[in-house]
């Protein structure tokens, strides 16, 4: 298959600027004194007509996963189901969080399902749903364990982390003030118990892991790896990336896992909308439930509440989090149930699998479950390149680095038999294609290749920065 | 429809067994690594339903919420957002879309944030804009951590009006607790800054004042530049809090001499969504490589034309790790998008018309609430923007427990005192809140 | 592919080298060829202090962060500002042009550092 992506161009650019089209300069009347008001406000003035046809043209120069497959690896690009877009909007969601508690009994309804059916599924004892994004989820968590070992005397000062882990896991220890104690994997890829036994100990407040792994493997050790940390007095962080390869299947909670946050965005289908609003939640066991940031939705006798857990470790966000990602994976999981989220998994590893098999492309590592890392024989960004002219997304590059050019790819359970072969096929294709072909790719994408170095070297951030030259 | 227990899978049992066949396994079983162990056999007990049952269920269950007319604001805020917004923001195209990281396929969402991150150099007017954070709070709390960064400031505590509002000062504490920074309270009066208050207060420990316009309270800060100042000279940054729509009419944080400026822009593209935010974050160029977020910049193609592109990658964490200056990831992009359609339909006119309302509406319904008996209104001696304090005879969770009853609610502040927004959205039902008020007050 | 490696320098497992005569100190071509374009410096100011073996900045390319090693000990007398407006020179010219900073140092922390023979085998 090839795709020909649409494309505007008009002298020099593609689709114009709205500042090229037409700007124009408002004056504050006299509503507020002139001290207190700026001077005229220049921006550009469309009329819808062209308001519509613009960002229509912009539309047609982006590519989501209902223009293709998607399979950037621990990314979880599966379809986002129609229904709950309704949902999220108006006017069901449009109420203000300041409302007292006995005025919001709908969406602390769902709130506090939404907490219920996540506990259930990582087999934890208390969610929060406050967290914005797994990042926020991941930031969350450590804090969580940082209050846990504060009221336990303990001033710990490192996290582990897998060499293979998400670059989210290094920037939220470090954040929440941490040393980062990097865990090296052992030969097949997994992490090597040994190193953890030599790098956990009276320092430790916690160990970060995505299970499976980046590479796709399954933690086998996983209950010796919680052994160890827990020996040492640390908790055991689960990263919910990856969790698409387990519903229904394995619990985080059963694993030994203390903590862990869920990537609605990911495993529970809620759009990405081109890099969030997501939502991080975050579960924990009933030890450490006292810590959860503030609210978490009780029900009680006369109704939900939001309350404050006792320990709170406070806040990460202003309100309740995102709410439209909230509202979605609350109706995507009521939809499929229990026997629709076990056949995610099951056709999500099933899928993986079956490309794994399909392509001309060597796996060093295995065996994976919904993801795999292939290796490319030439450069990984350049092999992406040309994969986007036979109509597909590519994988994620470069990462982990324990694959040479690495190719991490996961096509979700919501890839059809045929749109896996014509995946495969685009990545068999690229394999054949010549070492120029590669460079001058892509050629059928609405740009070419654009130039990254020069704008990191001369940033230009914003239409004035361009009037500015 | 494939009749499966998941209706997104598109697989029929024959051209799954096709599959297993060509990957040498007799079940889908056989695939999962998982020991004994650790396997979970057991149920969720959530039961599936299709996709009318849910979405009844749904609806109705949201149902329950209340039906009120809201005039409630306090950092959050409802404007009409416009049909094309959600028409053209939720194509499948960008809704479906992940973060840009090949630029390629997808320089339509990619010029769509360079426009928005140049709608916020115009408002703020500093010249580095990011595509967006959680929200107000948590952008606050990254401008403390930049704070921290910059070799520029000398210090460890954080100023912040005693105003502040409490859930933006819990996230602001939970920010500063792994870099070990402290916050400090500068007083206030008139709901806006007590300049003489602040300058005593700030220590040379200070790195950053933080001060918000409209504050929240609803009062435009008169002193901006005069905080500024203060900031300036205990060798401090100034951080601005606004919004995009009041930004389109009062000065530039930038002309008052603000260093960094964060804030909510979900006031567009999105209204009242229990209380999800667009963080706005912006900042001047020296301090461009301590920027949190993605950061869209303009490049050319191979073809020699103006092309977007994700830059200055190295300052996140998927290549900068622990040096990273944010673990952030996935922000609110999506609805920076939708703030940027609506910005654009407005254009600076219908911009500023919205922020002149906004001073109207409340200015108008504080001297019909201080007609009612029993209400003084406003407090402070501001201008107001959306909002205002009005003190009551009767205990103010009395008086909004009462006009909640009757179908209005607003914020009780004080013991006696409560605060109310109001927007075009509300302006309707104002004279139905003032007859309640006046029953109840 | 062969790698310049100037004689006059001594050179860190790391890749920065210092060249002795006047303790100029920069980054390998070994090193600016594995960064690839390089976009960004962070440098110490002049009258910091560096010492042996610790961070003392960053090099940053599009694709990578990396940390700049001190060669040497003492305080920085001199510091490149034009890699502000063209960090492209570390790439061009690593040993001239594409100079990092200069250091006051003491000449007995050159014995820690690798000759250019021994550099060159490291990287061969």
């Amino acid at each position: 298959m090839r795709h020909d992506q649409a494309r505007w161009t008009e002298e020099g650019a593609y689709e114009p600027l709205l500042s090229e089209t037409r700007t124009e300069t408002a004056e504050p009347g006299d509503a507020l004194p002139d001290d207190l008001t700026r001077d005229g406000l220049e921006l550009p003035a469309p009329a819808e007509p062209e308001v519509a046809r613009h960002y229509t043209r912009l539309a047609q120069m982006t590519y989501g996963v209902d223009s293709g497959p998607f399979p950037l690896g621990s990314c979880t690009m599966k379809y986002n189901p129609k229904f709950t877009d309704a949902l999220a909007g108006r006017p069901e969601g449009a109420v203000h969080p300041d409302r007292p508690d006995e005025a919001l009994q709908g969406t602390l309804a769902v709130c506090h399902g939404l907490q219920r059916h996540l506990a259930a599924i990582g087999g934890m004892d208390a969610v929060s749903l406050q967290p914005p994004a797994g990042a926020a989820g991941e930031f969350t968590g450590i804090h969580v364990a940082r209050a846990h070992h504060r009221a336990n005397g303990d001033e710990r000062s490192e996290v582990l982390v897998p060499e293979g882990a998400h670059g989210t896991n290094f920037a939220t220890a470090a954040m929440a003030g941490y040393d980062v104690v990097e865990v090296p994997a052992g030969d097949d890829g997994r992490v090597d118990l040994d190193a953890l036994r030599a790098a956990a100990g009276p320092e430790t407040a916690a160990l970060m892991l995505t299970n499976p792994n980046t590479l796709g493997l399954f933690e086998r050790d996983i209950q010796a790896i919680a052994d160890v940390v827990h020996d040492a007095g640390g908790l055991l962080y689960y990263d919910g990336a990856n969790l698409n390869a387990l519903l229904g299947r394995a619990r985080p909670g059963d694993m030994g896992f203390d903590v862990m946050h869920y990537n609605v965005h990911k495993t529970f289908a809620t759009p990405h909308g081109g890099g969030g609003p997501g939502a991080g939640p975050v579960g924990v066991t009933e030890e450490l439930a006292p810590y959860l940031p503030a609210p978490v939705v009780e029900e009680r006798e006369d109704g939900y509440r939001r309350v404050e857990p006792l320990r709170s470790i406070g806040k990460v966000h202003g309100f309740h989090g995102n709410w439209p990602a909230v509202v979605r994976a609350y109706a995507y999981i009521a939809r499929l149930g229990d026997e629709g989220l076990r056949a995610a998994s099951a056709n999500a590893v099933l899928n993986a699998n079956y490309l794994a098999e399909r392509i001309d492309f060597d796996i060093p590592y295995g065996p994976f479950h919904h993801e795999f890392v292939a290796s490319a024989d030439r450069d990984a960004a350049d092999v992406a390149k040309r994969m986007l002219d036979y109509g597909v997304h590519p994988p994620t590059t470069k990462w982990p680095e324990a694959v040479d050019e690495a190719l991490m790819t996961e096509p979700t359970e919501a890839e059809s038999l045929a749109d896996l072969d014509r995946l495969a096929e685009a990545f068999d294709q690229v394999a054949r294609d010549d070492d120029e072909t590669l460079r001058n790719a892509p050629e059928r994408t609405a740009a070419r290749r654009v130039d990254q170095t020069d704008a990191a070297r001369n940033p230009r951030l914003s239409w004035q920065a361009l009037d500015e030259e | 429809m494939t009749g499966d227990a998941n209706p997104y899978v598109p697989h029929s049992d024959a051209e799954r067994a096709t599959m297993l066949d060509a990957v040498g396994a007799d079940g889908v079983e056989d695939l999962f690594d998982v020991p004994d162990g650790v396997r979970f056999d057991g149920d969720f007990g959530i039961p599936s339903r299709d996709e009318r049952s849910v979405r009844r269920e749904v609806r109705d269950t949201l149902g329950a919420n209340a039906d009120v007319t809201e005039f409630l604001g306090r950092g959050h805020y409802d404007h009409y957002v416009p049909a094309v917004v959600d028409d053209l923001a939720d194509r499948s195209e960008f809704l479906t879309s992940y973060t840009q990281y090949q630029p390629e396929i997808a320089q339509g969402f990619l010029q769509a944030l360079f426009e928005y991150q140049s709608l916020l150099v115009e408002l703020t007017g500093l010249p580095v804009a990011n595509a967006s954070m959680y929200d107000a709070a948590t952008a606050l709390g990254e401008a403390a951590l930049l704070a921290d960064r910059v070799r520029a400031t000398h210090g460890d505590a954080i100023y912040v009006p005693e105003t502040l509002r409490a859930e933006r000062r819990a996230v602001l504490d939970t920010y500063v607790a792994g870099p070990g920074l402290t916050v400090e309270t500068y007083p206030t009066a008139e709901g806006t800054a007590d300049v003489a208050g602040l300058r005593a207060a700030l220590g040379d420990d200070a790195i950053l004042v933080y001060a918000e316009t409209p504050t929240v309270r609803g009062c435009v800060e008169p002193a901006l530049s005069a905080v500024g100042d203060a900031a300036e000279d205990a060798g401090a940054l100034f951080c601005v809090g606004s919004d995009p729509v009041a930004l389109s009419l009062l000065e530039r944080p930038a002309d008052a001499g603000a260093d960094v400026v964060v804030g909510d822009a979900s006031v567009l593209g999105l209204g009242a969504s229990y209380g999800t935010g667009l963080g706005v974050f912006a900042t001047r160029e020296e301090y461009l490589r301590q920027v949190p977020g993605r950061l869209v910049g303009a490049s050319e193609d191979a073809s020699g034309r103006r092309a977007y592109t994700l830059t200055l990658q190295t300052r996140e964490q998927h290549i900068r790790r622990e040096r990273a200056t944010s673990n952030i990831c996935t922000n609110q992009a999506h609805l920076a998008l939708r703030a940027a359609v609506h910005a654009a339909w407005l254009g600076p006119d219908g911009l500023v018309a919205l922020a002149e309302r906004c001073v109207e509406l409340p200015r108008n319904l504080a001297a019909e609430f201080d007609g009612v008996a029993g209400v003084r209104a406003p407090v402070d001696d501001r201008h107001p923007f959306r909002e205002f304090v009005a003190e009551t005879a009767r205990p103010a969770d009395e008086v909004a427990a009462a006009l909640l009853d009757r179908g209005y609610a607003v914020h009780a502040v004080d013991d006696h005192e409560v605060q109310v927004c109001v927007t075009e959205t509300t302006a309707d039902e104002t004279d139905g809140l003032i007859a309640a008020l006046t029953e109840v007050a | 592919m062969s790698f310049d490696v100037p004689a006059d320098r001594r050179y860190r497992e790391s890749h920065e080298w210092i060249r002795s005569a006047d303790g100029r100190v920069g980054i390998s071509d070994f090193a600016q060829d594995e960064l690839g374009d390089v976009v960004f410096v962070e440098l110490p100011a002049e009258g910091d202090r560096i010492e042996q073996g610790e961070t003392f900045g960053v090099v940053e390319s599009i694709k990578a962060v990396s940390n700049l090693y001190a060669p040497v000990s003492g305080e920085v007398t001199a510091v490149n500002d034009a890699l502000d407006q063209a960090p492209e020179l570390v790439n061009e010219d690593p040993y001239g042009e594409g100079w990092l900073l200069d250091v006051e140092f003491d000449e007995g922390d050159l014995d820690a550092l690798l000759t250019p023979d021994a550099y060159r085998a490291q990287i061969e």
